[in-house]
């Protein structure tokens, strides 16, 4: 029985990736990759860069607004309008994708393929999240291109319309003109308005963190979306309404524990409007925009294990 | 411990995690605030009053987090009032604009030139109106304009912009060439600030009844900084002082009066036929 043919091939190890006796890594990157990869591709085949056209549209439109101001004043308008609409698109896009893809991989059966190969449930919550974050990710780099391209054709046009009639009307000196298209230039394209572009990622990176968190325990996307946009606009609205709701009580107890609560389990995603600032021409401070990013760091990884602590043993 | 975790539902521990997480980071995110704010990176609260005269979606969008985005809509939607004339629907869309980005110095300056300029520009030619309410108005627009500069330069101290709009106002429209000479003045030294406020402030100080002396000093320092500062304006103005003050000639600057300067012949080329047909 020994010469069977069998023999050999039983004695010898499996190599199969799907070895009963293979040892499965705790955690892999490989897998997360794997899972953010087709996470993006779910999301760029629900023609989510659809968005940038309309963009484009808005960022143009704007700066061919025909209106009786100064150049500083019309590219400040540039701006905080190209600026808004792309915080708006980054956290909007972080509630709804990120609310949509784990109820959709249950509709789809892709989550029972997933989860009964060998995939921790971190990985599949991190390759969620990391998806969501590199198409808004993307999207922000691409929109930001964009307003970039707008800005600074309008700035040159405005520089050298400025240069030239105060050239002709020859009542100021060169460092006079020097000074004034300066004043232009400060309200252009800087290198800073980058950041405030990760101002609005990080914001967005917070509200995916809390949506992946929500959808967890949800029973439909529906109610994820609505939660979540409502809990943003208290995270919010919640230090300015505060103040006039403590003014308006009388200070009253019951009100300032309820502020309390609020502040302590609801994020505060006012903080990360510090792009706002930026826009307007303020100076960039490095180690407050290092601690904002240790702050988002720190959503990131609370939430992200408060979805496992609710995901880890749910049956599907 | 084990079987405690298995007991308490998930969600329960999710929240008092939750709980934890916010009690750690509320005095961080207080810190944070406050350095934001100090660095001008984020916004204080709007005055109560912005919230008062609000509309309701302009609330939303502005506790919603779109404040610079309200704010804009509410810049357009003045250009509209600006449009039809509508200065006071004008300045009450300006007193929220101002109020919800304090920091943004384009506001004041936008504020001040529509109330201080157009708008009493506007009540000069608005012949539909009785004389007297034109002028009762045109003084009222340009003392809202300087109340309107007043709470600016209170937010933004070192603003010369804000100022440069006020001197405007007094010099163009109220003939004041003492308050606008002061406005100049203020100017000079502020960071940023123009070069041209410099010669401005003695300008407007060589009109100012009383200060033609400070004025004529003040002016020919500047003169004897160099080629750069001796404009026609400049030398203008230091020849009427001269003549004013009664300065003896040695002491007087070489140049000519601008207005004066010989003109070049205006005959024409011998071999030049009228209509600038040129003879070979």
């Amino acid at each position: 029985m020994s010469d069977t043919p069998n023999a050999p091939a039983e004695s010898a190890p499996r190599t199969t990736p799907r070895g009963a006796g293979k040892s499965v890594p705790i955690f892999s990157i490989g897998r997360v990759y794997t899972i953010a990869s087709s996470t993006v591709t779910q999301l760029v085949r629900m023609k989510t860069f659809y968005f940038l056209l309309a963009f484009a549209l808005v960022v143009v439109a704007v700066g061919n607004f025909n209106i009786p101001a100064t150049p500083a004043k019309e590219l400040s308008m540039i701006k905080k309008v190209a600026f808004g609409t792309m915080d708006i698109f980054a956290w909007l896009f972080a509630i709804v994708a990120t609310a949509l893809l784990i109820p959709k991989d249950v509709e789809d059966r892709t989550l029972y393929t997933i989860l009964s190969k060998p995939v921790r449930r971190i990985e599949y919550l991190l390759g969620k999240l990391g998806g969501v974050l590199s198409v808004i990710a993307i999207s922000l780099v691409a929109m930001y291109a964009i307003c970039a391209v707008v800005i600074f054709s309008r700035e040159s046009l405005f520089v050298a319309a400025e240069y030239d009639s105060m050239k002709a009307s020859g009542q100021y000196t060169a460092a006079e003109i020097e000074e004034q298209l300066s004043l232009i230039q400060q309200q252009g394209l800087r290198a800073e308005l980058g950041i405030a572009v990760l101002a609005s990622f990080f914001k967005a990176s917070v509200v995916a963190a809390v949506t992946i968190f929500l959808s967890t325990f949800a029973s439909s996307s529906l109610f994820t979306i609505i939660v979540s946009i409502l809990l943003f606009l208290i995270g919010h609205a919640h230090h300015m309404a505060s103040s006039f709701w403590l003014d308006e009580s009388g200070n009253s107890v019951v009100v300032q524990m309820m502020v309390k609560v609020i502040k302590i389990l609801i994020p505060n995603y006012q903080l990360f409007s510090f792009s706002e600032g930026i826009v307007q021409g303020e100076a960039v401070v490095a180690a407050l925009v290092w601690q904002m990013g240790g702050l988002t760091a720190g959503y990131l990884v609370v939430f992200l294990l408060l979805s496992l602590l609710v995901f880890v043993d749910k049956e599907f | 411990m084990k079987s405690l975790f298995q007991k308490v539902p998930r969600l329960v521990l999710a929240v008092i995690g939750l709980a934890v997480f916010g009690l750690v980071r509320a005095p961080l995110e207080d810190d944070l605030r406050e350095q934001l704010v100090a660095a001008n990176l984020l916004l204080p609260p709007p005055g109560q009053g912005a919230f008062e005269q609000m509309s309701q979606s302009a609330l939303m969008g502005t506790l919603g987090g779109l404040r610079s985005l309200v704010a804009t809509y509410l810049t357009l939607n003045a250009f509209e009032h600006f449009s039809t004339k509508s200065w006071d629907d004008l300045r009450a869309n300006y007193l929220i604009i101002t109020n919800l980005e304090p920091r943004d110095e384009s506001h004041w300056v936008s504020v001040i030139w529509h109330i201080g300029i157009n708008a009493t520009a506007n009540m000069e030619i608005d012949t539909r109106l009785p004389a007297f309410e034109r002028e009762r108005r045109f003084n009222e627009y340009a003392f809202q304009a300087i109340d309107l500069a007043e709470r600016g330069i209170a937010q933004l101290p070192e603003s010369f912009a804000i100022r440069l709009q006020l001197a405007e106002v007094y010099r163009e429209k109220l003939k004041d060439d003492c308050a606008t000479a002061r406005v100049y003045g203020e100017i000079v030294g502020l960071p940023g600030a123009p070069g041209y406020a410099r010669r401005f402030y003695g300008y407007f100080m060589a009109r100012c009844p009383g200060r033609e002396r400070e004025a004529y000093d003040y002016l020919t320092a500047l003169y004897r900084e160099g080629e750069a500062q001796r404009l026609p304006t400049l030398i203008k103005e230091i020849k009427n002082l001269e003549v004013k003050l009664a300065i003896p000639s040695p002491r007087r600057i070489p140049d000519g009066d601008p207005d004066r300067r010989p003109q070049k012949s205006a005959e024409k080329p011998a071999k030049v036929l009228p209509g600038g047909i040129v003879v070979p």
